[in-house]
């Protein structure tokens, strides 16, 4: 082999606690502020629950594609990403403080409250037959439940991945990365199911007269494109503070450039299904869900979304030179994380109805959702920092690595 | 850190690299192999025992088109309420086969699998065949086929024009495409293999044919340059062409407001259930023609374990999928939809659909176990299991979902008449009759991409650098 | 004997390896020859760096693409909204979900048409003739063995250099090729 390592890991250092302060700070005072809006509001604590929802699932959703990628390179032996991987697995193991994020919300169902999730009112549920008839599965009691295993089920799988994979840094054989391979297929069937019903659930369920099987796609394909772009960012910073330079190369950020496409891609195509079926067939209990982001200030966002979600970064992203070009790709991985939180809340903030007259873009967009959004972010870089904390940033020890660094595209 | 075992089975080093091609491993032996299949005097006796019956299934099969044109479509099982019945099922059924082929040219092209170019020239050639007995279904479905050409936008004398909204319009632009793209990509992966044929060439006659089809290919650097360029780009086009064929396919069905028809998760569920069934398909056929031709060391118990695990991958997808719609059709609340979906579990076609289950569900979850999945007798099994299963699957949504529909006065049965069978069974004939004359005539393997995975292939002499480096 | 010298097509050398194929190209190519070509069996991503090959295909793809894109579209539009609107199912006549399922197949189809067609006729195929068919030692560059070639219009030609320089990289055979 021609590319040899240094033995010397990088790590954070002394820079993880640094920068979880700013995060947990930067965190802590927008939180500060998104009480300060949501008190300040008549439907405030309405407000507040539908954009906390939003800012969940949108550090969720790269968890997730996280975890969907760290398993896929396990499943396939995958060379080439092993000196990306270490940053995934990070980023997937990162579930824990996402579920205490979203345990509010599901405390609010537990209580009867029915402003996020309108069937956790027993009232309003015996009043609509529809709800009626679902009545089983949209239970407060059984859906903490259900909530309590998805999430356990993240945080087994991602805790487990990185716990395995670090204990390859120090390892003299490759039992931890055989135990990795081993695991990953079971892995990926508790994944697909949990990220399925999860997205039904949480999501979903926001709306509960409404339903579309494909659901759980839509949400899966978002949350593997923001992953791709979470990860090209955070390389990216990364590298600008003097970590993993030599490493990750050209070579690696084209690949996940093309990943970034492809998922952008795969994110139109589950939506454009959705939504030309839905449109197609115009049976009212399904169309009702697509005209209300199809009038007023939510058509703004539904174009946008069509354009900022698919045209443009498809375009942008379309040549090779773009994804070989660290400035272009990084301005795409930002742009399309910014859009991933225009897709949660186009999904989630619909639901909220506003008494302004007319209703204008300014009316529907709030500063409590940018609040929301920045506060669980603050606080769930500060859980990635903590995370991160002594641990090598790339598997160091893998007997893959050579292959990863001396990769090459054609 | 070059791997030399022989036995690529029992490579689980995780730096190994598995090895593509077993046995003699240079290039010329390669190329002899495969030019030996299409060199050989006579092919083995099965071959001509096999394309005897093939053929008579053909005639067969074009026997019944002939009665279904002079007498009309009445002549099939098709009536109130199930207008659409096998006709659609095995357009369906043989879409689906077509999706393996070019999943293994383009997507594992692009995601670096080079397993893959053992397999894939065999499989790009099925697809072409099964888009051929495809696209025979639509066509003699419409009645009057001698004006079939009406789907296509040409300008004729009564200034009419095809309907663009529709569905049906848009599959017959999405299989022709494919259909085209398919041949394209097999066509050009063919080149300079066809050019291989024609410098071996010992009489004029072949010379002359191989040589005409080859198109003077010389293998200069340049050529091979933009050779490759238009094969990624080839490969990057055929990719979501994939996706989007299958997808078609499911807008037949999803758009409409049919209860068990009109669900969103079709286009995703389709295509995963199109490359389940295709590599089942595959697997039949891959598992003989490497006996009787004698390709076991091109066509290697890993490549045959890959396919396997891609069953099995998108056989559970299937399974999650039908797991979705299930649900979704109770949580929905809808009742004509809960109906319906109890309907295909308890009603008059149960025996189809739980037939069904056990063959995309449950069969390839033995594909877990690996002495299953690298025994050749098992692994034939379960692919036809995969075969019977996919078949069934469009047989439960087509049949169960139009003999239920709406109002209870026009529920019916649906069964095939005799022609509906025959004709089925001929396509069979037909696929299986163009496979064999494909293994007679045409290199089966993709000579030049076999050439790209071995050590000699990789200037710098280090085997297990390059080759592990393109590993996906 | 007497017969025509044919005129001279260039100096073909044959290896036995794809690396010697390229080493060659290297030395070749620092020799200051531009009208080198190499022949092997299968594609050399090493050659092609060596030779320095590019390709204006993509950007030839993607004007057939967009042009597809833009038919498809156009075409629907055209037909369906101004040429022969019909009222199905009380639809707008411009319903542009309805059409991009066949823009897609058209944008498909014209890039992947563009694809062949043009690497077939950029390549100059097909070819019935070419000198390099005269060697019979050519016959093999289908199958195992490694080609480059000196061509004779180039402007440094020299045949005994051109002799001399492949040779120095140890070739299995040095051979002139008649047109």
């Amino acid at each position: 082999m021609t590319h040899t390592l240094a033995r010397q890991a990088p790590t954070l250092g002394d820079r993880a606690s640094r920068w979880g302060t700013i995060a947990l700070g930067v965190g802590v005072i927008a939180l500060a502020a998104a009480a300060y809006f949501g008190w300040a509001r008549e439907d405030g604590f309405k407000r507040l629950q539908h954009a906390w929802l939003v800012a969940c699932a949108f550090w969720l959703s790269i968890s997730l594609g996280g975890l969907f990628f760290v398993i896929v390179q396990h499943l396939t032996r995958a060379g080439w990403s092993v000196v990306v991987r270490r940053v995934a697995e990070l980023v997937a193991a990162n579930t824990l403080v996402t579920a205490i994020l979203f345990a509010p919300l599901v405390a609010m169902v537990l209580k009867g409250d029915a402003s996020l999730y309108p069937w956790a009112d027993p009232h309003h549920v015996a009043e609509h037959p529809l709800l009626a008839a679902k009545a089983p599965w949209l239970d407060a009691k059984f859906f903490a439940l259900r909530v309590v295993v998805y999430f356990g089920t993240w945080f087994l799988i991602g805790r487990w991945l990185l716990k395995r994979s670090t204990e390859q840094d120090g390892a003299s054989g490759v039992e931890p990365t055989l135990a990795l391979e081993r695991r990953a297929p079971p892995a990926m069937v508790a994944f697909a199911l949990t990220l399925n019903f999860a997205a039904f659930d949480l999501l979903m369920s926001v709306v509960p007269t409404w339903y579309s099987t494909i659901f759980g796609v839509y949400v899966f394909a978002g949350s593997v494109m923001s992953f791709f772009a979470f990860s090209v960012v955070a390389l990216r910073f990364l590298q600008k503070h003097g970590l993993l330079e030599r490493e990750v190369n050209v070579e690696h950020y084209h690949d996940l450039g093309k990943f970034l496409f492809a998922f952008v891609f795969f994110w139109s195509y589950i939506a454009f299904s959705q939504f030309m079926l839905i449109w197609y067939a115009d049976l009212p209990e399904e169309t009702f869900w697509f005209k209300t982001r199809m009038e007023g200030p939510w058509a703004i966002v539904s174009v946008v979304l069509l354009f900022g979600h698919f045209l443009l970064p498809f375009a942008g992203l379309l040549s090779r030179h773009a994804k070989r070009r660290l400035g272009i790709l990084t301005f795409w991985a930002v742009w399309l994380l910014v859009m991933q939180a225009v897709d949660m809340f186009w999904l989630v903030m619909p639901s909220v109805e506003t008494s302004a007259n007319p209703v204008t873009l300014a009316g529907i967009v709030s500063p409590i959702d940018v609040a929301c959004l920045v506060g669980a972010g603050g606080i769930w870089l500060f859980a990635l920092t903590k995370l991160a904390g002594g641990r090598a940033l790339i598997p160091v020890n893998d007997p893959r690595l050579p292959q990863s660094l001396a990769f090459e595209n054609f | 850190m070059t791997v030399d075992s022989t036995s690529a089975l029992h490579l689980d080093e995780p730096y190994a690299r598995p090895v593509l091609v077993e046995g003699d491993r240079d290039i010329a032996a390669v190329t002899r192999r495969v030019c030996g299949v299409v060199e050989a005097p006579k092919p083995p006796k099965a071959w001509y025992v096999a394309i005897t019956i093939t053929s008579a299934m053909t005639v067969m099969l074009f026997g019944c088109v002939a009665y279904l044109i002079a007498t009309g479509v009445g002549v099939w099982g098709n009536n109130s309420p199930a207008f659409w019945g096998w006709d659609i099922v095995n357009f369906v059924f043989w879409v689906g086969i077509a999706h393996a082929g070019t999943l293994i040219s383009a997507i594992l092209f692009l995601l670096r699998q080079k397993w893959r170019t053992s397999i894939n020239r065999a499989a790009e050639a099925m697809t072409l065949f099964a888009v051929c007995c495809a696209g025979l279904y639509p066509s003699i479905h419409v009645g009057r086929i001698w004006v079939a050409y009406w789907l296509f936008p040409v300008p004729n004398q009564m200034q009419m024009w095809p309907n663009f909204r529709s569905p049906l319009l848009w599959d017959v632009f999405a299989v022709s495409t494919y259909a085209t793209v398919s041949l394209l990509f097999w066509y050009m992966g063919l080149v300079p293999d066809l050019a291989t044929l024609r410098d071996r060439a010992t009489t004029k006659l072949r010379k002359g044919l191989y040589g005409f089809f080859a198109l003077g290919w010389c293998g200069s650097a340049r050529h091979w340059q933009r050779y490759e360029r238009a094969y990624l780009i080839l490969a990057a086009l055929a990719t979501p062409l994939v996706l989007s064929v299958h997808s078609v396919v499911s807008f037949d069905f999803a758009v409409s407001q049919v209860p068990g028809w009109h669900t969103t998760i079709f286009p995703p569920y389709f295509v995963a259930g199109a490359i389940f069934s295709g590599f089942g398909m595959v697997v039949t056929t891959m598992v003989p023609a490497r006996e009787l031709f004698g390709l076991k060391e091109l066509v290697t118990l890993r490549h045959l374990e890959n396919m396997n695990k891609v069953i099995l991958a998108t056989g559970s997808m299937v399974g999650l999928a039908y797991a979705t719609e299930f649900f979704i059709a109770w949580y929905g609340g809808n009742p004509y939809e809960r109906f319906v979906f109890l309907n295909r579990a308890l009603g008059p076609y149960w025996w189809a659909y739980w037939l069904m289950v056990f063959c995309n569900v449950v069969a390839p979850q033995f594909l877990w176990v690996k002495k299953i999945r690298t025994n050749l007798w098992a692994m034939f099994v379960i692919s036809i299991f995969v075969n019977i299963g996919m078949w069934l699957e469009r047989f439960v949504i087509v049949v169960t979902s139009l003999t239920r529909d709406y109002l209870p006065t026009s529920w019916g049965y649906f069964a095939p008449t005799w022609v509906d069978i025959c004709t089925f069974a001929g396509t069979f004939g037909l696929f299986l009759t163009l496979f064999l004359l494909f293994c007679r005539y045409l290199p089966m393997v993709a000579i030049a991409e076999v050439k790209t995975v071995l050590p000699a292939a990789h200037p710098h002499g280090g085997h297990g650098h390059k080759e592990g480096a393109h590993h996906g | 004997m007497q017969h025509e010298t044919p005129t001279l097509y260039g100096v073909l050398a044959e290896f036995a390896s794809a690396d010697e194929l390229v080493a060659a190209c290297k030395r070749v190519k620092a020799a200051g020859y531009e009208k080198v070509e190499a022949y092997s069996p299968l594609p050399l991503h090493e050659v092609n760096h060596a030779l320095g090959h590019t390709s204006k295909l993509s950007s030839l793809i993607f004007c057939g693409g967009l042009t597809g894109a833009l038919t498809g579209f156009g075409m629907q539009t055209y037909i369906s909204v101004f040429d022969y609107p019909m009222n199905i199912g009380g639809r707008p006549y411009f319903s542009w979900p309805s059409f991009i399922v066949i823009t897609f197949e058209m944008t498909v189809l014209f890039s992947a048409l563009t694809a062949v067609i043009g690497m077939i006729a950029l390549n100059g195929l097909p070819q019935p003739y070419h000198p390099l068919f005269n060697s019979a030692a050519f016959e093999r560059a289908s199958r195992n063995r490694f080609f480059l070639c000196i061509e004779a219009d180039d402007p440094r030609f020299d045949l005994a250099e051109a002799k001399k320089v492949l040779a120095s990289t140890q070739p299995l055979l040095v051979e002139e090729v008649p047109h």
